[in-house]
C-alpha cells in the first residue's frame, strides 16, 4: 500500500513512550507520506534514543512539563516552520494513522480550524467502561463553558489549521489543555467540527493517560485557572 | 495603662523590619507596591501591638462578633488565606514561566541540531 500524501505535520507528543514510540511512528510512515515531529517532554527512559533511531526530528524539553506544554510546543514549532496543519496523535500507539485521512477531508470541506478525533462518534467504538465514565464527566464540565456540544472532549487525536495554528495558545501543562484547546478556539472564533476516530486500546495504552486521580486533579486545575487566571 | 514587654518589642521589631524596607527599595531590590504594602501590614500589626484591646474591640464591633479575640482569630485566618493565594499565584507564575523558558531552550536545541546538520 502506497502511503497517502497530506500536507500535515503529524506531532507527537511523549513521555516515557520508549516502548512503543518506534512502532507508533513505523505505523504512520506506512499509511501516511507526512513530515512527523516528536516532542521528548523530558522522558527519562529511551524515548529520545528511538525516536532519533527512527529518522524523526525531536523537540526536547529538558524537564517534564506536562501533555499540554508539550502540545503548545508542538504549535510553537508549527509557528515557526510555518505549517498550514498539525496534526496531534497520542505516543502511546492508541490512535490509528488512517483517521487523519477523513479527518484532513472534513476540514477541508467544512472549511474547519479544529477537527477533534472523536472515540464516540465511531459506531463500533470498544472504550472501557471506566474511561467512557470519566470523558462522560470531562464533556459535561467542558461544555459547560462552550457554546458547542462535544462528544470526546479529551480525545487527543485532533487536526489545526492555519487559522487555529496561529490562533491558539494554550496555558495549562497538565491534560486539561484538551478542554482548554477547545474553550479557547471558540473565544477565537474558529471552526470546530468533530470526526469519527478508532482507536486502539492495548495493555500498554490503558497503563497511560488520565486515571480518577489524574482526572479529579486535572479537573481542578482547569476550573481553578478558568475562574481565577 | 499597663504597658507590657510585647508592645514594647512589638514596635522595636516593626520599626527595624520598616528601615529595613526602606533600605531596600532605596536600593532597587523592591518595587513601591511591594514597599508600601509590607510597610502597611508592618504598621498595622505595630498598632495591634500597641492598643491590642481598643483595636480588637473595634474590628470586633465593625465586623460583628460577640468577642475580640475572635475578630483577631478571624483576621488572622483571613491573613493565611491572603497570604496562601499570593504564594499559589507566585507559584503559578513560575511554572509558567519554567515551561516558557524549556520550550525557548528546546526550539533553540533544535534549530542548532539543525544548523550543525546542514
Amino acid at each position: 500500500m502506497t502511503p497517502a500524501s497530506l500536507p500535515v505535520l503529524v506531532i507527537l507528543p511523549a513521555y516515557n513512550e520508549a516502548e512503543v514510540i518506534a512502532e507508533v511512528i513505523a505505523d504512520i510512515k506506512r499509511v501516511l507520506d507526512c513530515p512527523i515531529v516528536v516532542v521528548d517532554d523530558g522522558s527519562t527512559d529511551e524515548t529520545y534514543q528511538k525516536v532519533r533511531k527512527a529518522g524523526v526530528p525531536v523537540l526536547r524539553h529538558p524537564i517534564n512539563r506536562g501533555a499540554g506544554a508539550a502540545c503548545m510546543t508542538g504549535i510553537a514549532f508549527a509557528r515557526l516552520k510555518k505549517h498550514p496543519y498539525v496534526a496531534f496523535m497520542d505516543a502511546d500507539g492508541q490512535h490509528l494513522a488512517e483517521d487523519l485521512i477523513p479527518m484532513f477531508e472534513r476540514l477541508q470541506k467544512t472549511e474547519a480550524d479544529l477537527v477533534i478525533g472523536s472515540r464516540f462518534l465511531s459506531e463500533n467504538h470498544q472504550i472501557p467502561v471506566i474511561r467512557r465514565f470519566y470523558n462522560q464527566i470531562a464533556n459535561i464540565l467542558t461544555n459547560t463553558f462552550c457554546q458547542g456540544r462535544y462528544s470526546d472532549t479529551q480525545s487527543g487525536f485532533r487536526l489545526l489549521g492555519e487559522r487555529a495554528i496561529t490562533g491558539i495558545d494554550l496555558y495549562q501543562d497538565d491534560f486539561s489543555y484538551c478542554s482548554e484547546m477547545i474553550i479557547h478556539a471558540e473565544q477565537e472564533n474558529l471552526q470546530i467540527v468533530e470526526c469519527p476516530i478508532s482507536v486502539r486500546y492495548t495493555p500498554y495504552s490503558l497503563r497511560k493517560g488520565q486515571d480518577f486521580q489524574v482526572g479529579i486533579k486535572t479537573a481542578f486545575n482547569f476550573l481553578w485557572k478558568l475562574l481565577f487566571r | 495603662m499597663e504597658v507590657r514587654l510585647f508592645q514594647w518589642i512589638a514596635p522595636i521589631l516593626v520599626l527595624l523590619i520598616l528601615t529595613n524596607n526602606v533600605l531596600r527599595y532605596y536600593r532597587g531590590r523592591t518595587d513601591l507596591r511591594e514597599t508600601i504594602l509590607s510597610g502597611a501590614l508592618w504598621i498595622g500589626i505595630a498598632l495591634l501591638a500597641i492598643f491590642p484591646d481598643e483595636i480588637s474591640n473595634f474590628i470586633a464591633e465593625i465586623l460583628g462578633f460577640k468577642s475580640n479575640t475572635n475578630a483577631v482569630l478571624f483576621l488572622g485566618l483571613g491573613l493565611v488565606f491572603f497570604i496562601q493565594y499570593r504564594l499559589y499565584r507566585l507559584q503559578v507564575k513560575n511554572r509558567e514561566d519554567l515551561t516558557k523558558l524549556t520550550r525557548s531552550v528546546a526550539l533553540l536545541n533544535f534549530q542548532d541540531e539543525e544548523e550543525s546538520t546542514q
